[in-house]
């Protein structure tokens, strides 16, 4: 059984490292000896039904997120809810994120719809929110946290059908206010931790492969992997967060 | 001179003097951020005491090295410039320049200004310099966190461009969309240089690459082929716009390893055959600029010529040093696209590499290091004897490493950057050359410690 990614505009939405994800969901797969592939879902690529395991979208710059954001309107976003809602996984990062919740309104223009995986919405800041984050997190692995770097100025607000990804200690979060970083629906992740998140944070990364796996066979049990330089890449990325802000 | 001009030159000159006597650190932003505090109009000012005007030179890659290569050019022609050649390049930094090379009495020892100017910093510089000529070497995502996005980048470095007297002149990387687009409906007289050679061109775009959407109306590139990063033969499907002509190019490329690149250039008036002793594509953009701003500065082409044969890798950018029976080659990589090239120049000679990785998240290397996941490690593959991962960011880099799948040599971790130097050199062996790789600051920590082991000068020597 072949375990199948589905990257999310990867030419559009793909700012600071966001591949590294994807490398990261590929290489835990072939590690355990279990068959990946990727496929790429460009602009006005329909989904295919029932076969993409994990999607993927990163970030983008403005003019990128608004082309991005007609296509998901207009072409995939109705066949991604239904197969989230089906169990497939997913990951969206900053701009995928915000996309991925209800709306997102500009302090100028129009505002972008979304296509409502993750009951939150999106507004403007007048901020930058910029820096290393630590936040505690039941996919935090042994260390119980997740750790990442944040680069966002709009200010997600989660409604009560989905929950926070994690609790920041150190960082902004999801708006500066209310602590939380992220959403949670189902098998689908939204997070502002942008770039390299699944590789420093293996508990992320397997907790999408399960869900991955458990589409197709029920109770099935990932591998364990000797994870001993992503757990000291982690711990050592907490300490520099804790020093440099 | 202005009274509040004279009395900044005076205390920026004072404080230059005391922070070389002791040392703290070579004095190239201090004293103008003093002078400039003191009095505002300070740069603006003093350049008005530089009888052939101002130059700047700016982009994300190659300003250190194409302003050190103009201003050894400039040197010959007789064009003695005045120069920030330490890369202190915001308005501190040039502000400190001016006030090294000025004498008490705000006499400057050179005729010309010649000043490397960081890309958000250009607008500011472009208002006090008023330049006779800009120079945009290319446009890469560095460190977005301190710039925002790079078309509100490029949009404000033209936006200051336009208010140049059309008397002044523009040159840009024809190969780079972003920065030609610069070009396009200005009033100045525009130069545009670029490679004509395909012989290293890919079909597919490194991982890196930036700019892929048309400037003028946000279609997508159609690229005929890619030479470095987004740099290549691009044209615009929706709009037409497309890689302009060029003045100055490089119309055949041969690259001889880590021993530099065979190239021949065309000029207007001329072609010539030339040796560039440094290594990387890069490099032949560096010097295809330099001596697009030399020639339409007026120096004859055979004095560029001969200035760009003598010229030897600027501070920091290649260096070579030799430890006891060992080589240490130190190239920086600052970038995703510059990182990659730098792989590919250490993968293009045969033999296994050791290699040396230094990554660290200071303010000027970037908080954030993501980027190295767009760095084509994989490149690697089969290609690395043994690997040391170094800086604050170890642990980040060893992680990358393992994920690219090189292969199996070993991989070590040693955050402190003179024991891994050691570990290093003792896995590159007797008569071995070690390939280090660091980012800004991880590369200034070498330096340090390559200079307390007496293996280099400081770079603040200068007077």
């Amino acid at each position: 059984m072949t375990v199948r990614i589905g990257w999310l505009y990867p030419d559009l939405m793909n700012i600071y490292g966001d591949r590294g994800n994807i490398m990261t969901l590929v290489q835990r797969c072939k590690w355990r000896g279990i068959p990946v592939q990727v496929d790429e879902l460009a602009l006005g690529a329909r989904l295919p039904e029932g076969l993409i395991d994990i999607f993927f979208m990163g970030g983008g710059q403005d003019r990128e997120q608004k082309i991005v954001c007609r296509d998901l309107l207009e072409v995939k976003g109705p066949a991604l809810k239904r197969e989230i809602d089906r169990g497939a996984a997913a990951l969206v990062v900053c701009g995928g994120y915000q996309l991925f919740g209800k709306y997102y309104r500009p302090f100028e223009g129009e505002e972008l719809t979304g296509i409502e995986v993750f009951d939150a919405y999106t507004v403007a800041g007048n901020k930058r929110c910029i820096g290393n984050v630590v936040a505690t997190s039941a996919l935090g692995g042994p260390s119980g946290t997740i750790v990442g770097f944040e680069n966002h100025s709009g200010k997600t607000y989660l409604g009560d059908g989905c929950t926070p990804l994690a609790m920041v200690s150190v960082g902004f979060g999801n708006n500066s206010e209310d602590g939380t970083e992220g959403a949670i629906y189902r098998g689908a992740i939204g997070t502002y931790l942008h770039g390299s998140l699944l590789p420093k944070n293996p508990g992320v990364a397997d907790f999408l492969i399960e869900k991955a796996l458990a589409r197709r066979e029920e109770g099935v049990r990932l591998d364990p992997l000797d994870d001993a330089l992503e757990l000291k890449a982690h711990d050592s990325a907490v300490v520099r967060a804790r020093k440099t802000h | 001179m202005r009274f509040a001009t004279r009395t900044a030159l005076l205390l920026g000159k004072t404080i230059g003097t005391a922070s070389r006597a002791f040392k703290f650190g070579g004095g190239s932003t201090l004293p103008g951020r003093v002078a400039r505090r003191l009095d505002p109009a300070f740069v603006s000012d003093m350049v008005k005491e530089l009888p052939l005007g101002c130059v700047l030179i700016t982009g994300t890659n190659g300003k250190t090295t194409t302003s050190a290569l103009l201003a050894s050019i400039l040197d010959r022609a007789g064009m003695t410039p005045v120069h920030n050649r330490t890369g202190a390049n915001l308005m501190a930094g040039i502000a400190s320049a001016l006030i090294r090379e000025a004498d008490s009495g705000g006499t400057l020892a050179g005729r010309l200004g010649l000043f490397e100017v960081d890309e958000a910093a250009l607008p500011d510089a472009i208002a006090e310099t008023a330049p006779r000529l800009v120079l945009v070497n290319n446009l890469f995502r560095d460190q977005l966190d301190r710039y925002g996005e790079l078309d509100t980048l490029a949009a404000k470095m033209k936006k200051a461009i336009v208010t140049l007297d059309p008397s002044r002149t523009v040159a840009l990387n024809a190969d780079d969309p972003l920065v030609a687009s610069i070009g396009s409906g200005l009033e100045q007289k525009v130069l545009y240089y670029g490679i004509d050679d395909q012989k290293y061109a890919s079909d597919t775009m490194q991982h890196a690459a930036d700019s892929k959407h048309c400037a003028a109306c946000g279609g997508r590139l159609d690229y005929d082929y890619y030479l470095f990063g987004h740099l290549g033969r691009y044209r615009c499907p929706d709009c037409g716009a497309s890689r302009p002509e060029t003045d100055v190019a490089a119309t055949h490329i041969e690259m001889l390893g880590m021993e530099g690149t065979r190239c021949t250039l065309r000029f207007p008036g001329g072609t010539c055959d030339l040796t560039i002793p440094v290594p990387g594509l890069y490099n032949v953009y560096n010097i295809l600029a330099a001596m697009t701003a030399s020639l339409a500065l007026g120096v004859e082409p055979d004095e560029v010529l001969g200035a760009v044969e003598d010229f030897t890798a600027a501070f920091g950018r290649v260096e070579r040093v030799q430890a006891g029976n060992r080589d240490i080659m130190m190239i920086l990589a600052k970038n995703p696209a510059g990182f990659n090239e730098v792989i590919r120049t250490l993968t293009f000679a045969p033999g296994k590499k050791t290699v040396m990785l230094a990554l660290n998240d200071n303010i000027a290397d970037g908080r954030d290091v993501s980027w190295i996941w767009d760095v084509d490690f994989e490149m690697f593959r089969g290609r690395l004897a043994d690997v040391v991962c170094s800086g604050v960011r170890a642990f980040d880099m060893a992680l990358r490493i393992k994920y690219a799948g090189v292969g199996e040599m070993s991989l070590a971790t040693e955050p402190d950057l003179a024991k891994a130097l050691d570990a290093g050199l003792i896995a590159a062996g007797r008569a071995g050359t070690l390939y280090v790789v660091p980012t800004y600051t991880a590369m200034l920590d070498l330096r340090k410690t390559m200079v307390e082991r007496g293996l280099v000068t400081p770079y603040w020597e200068d007077n």
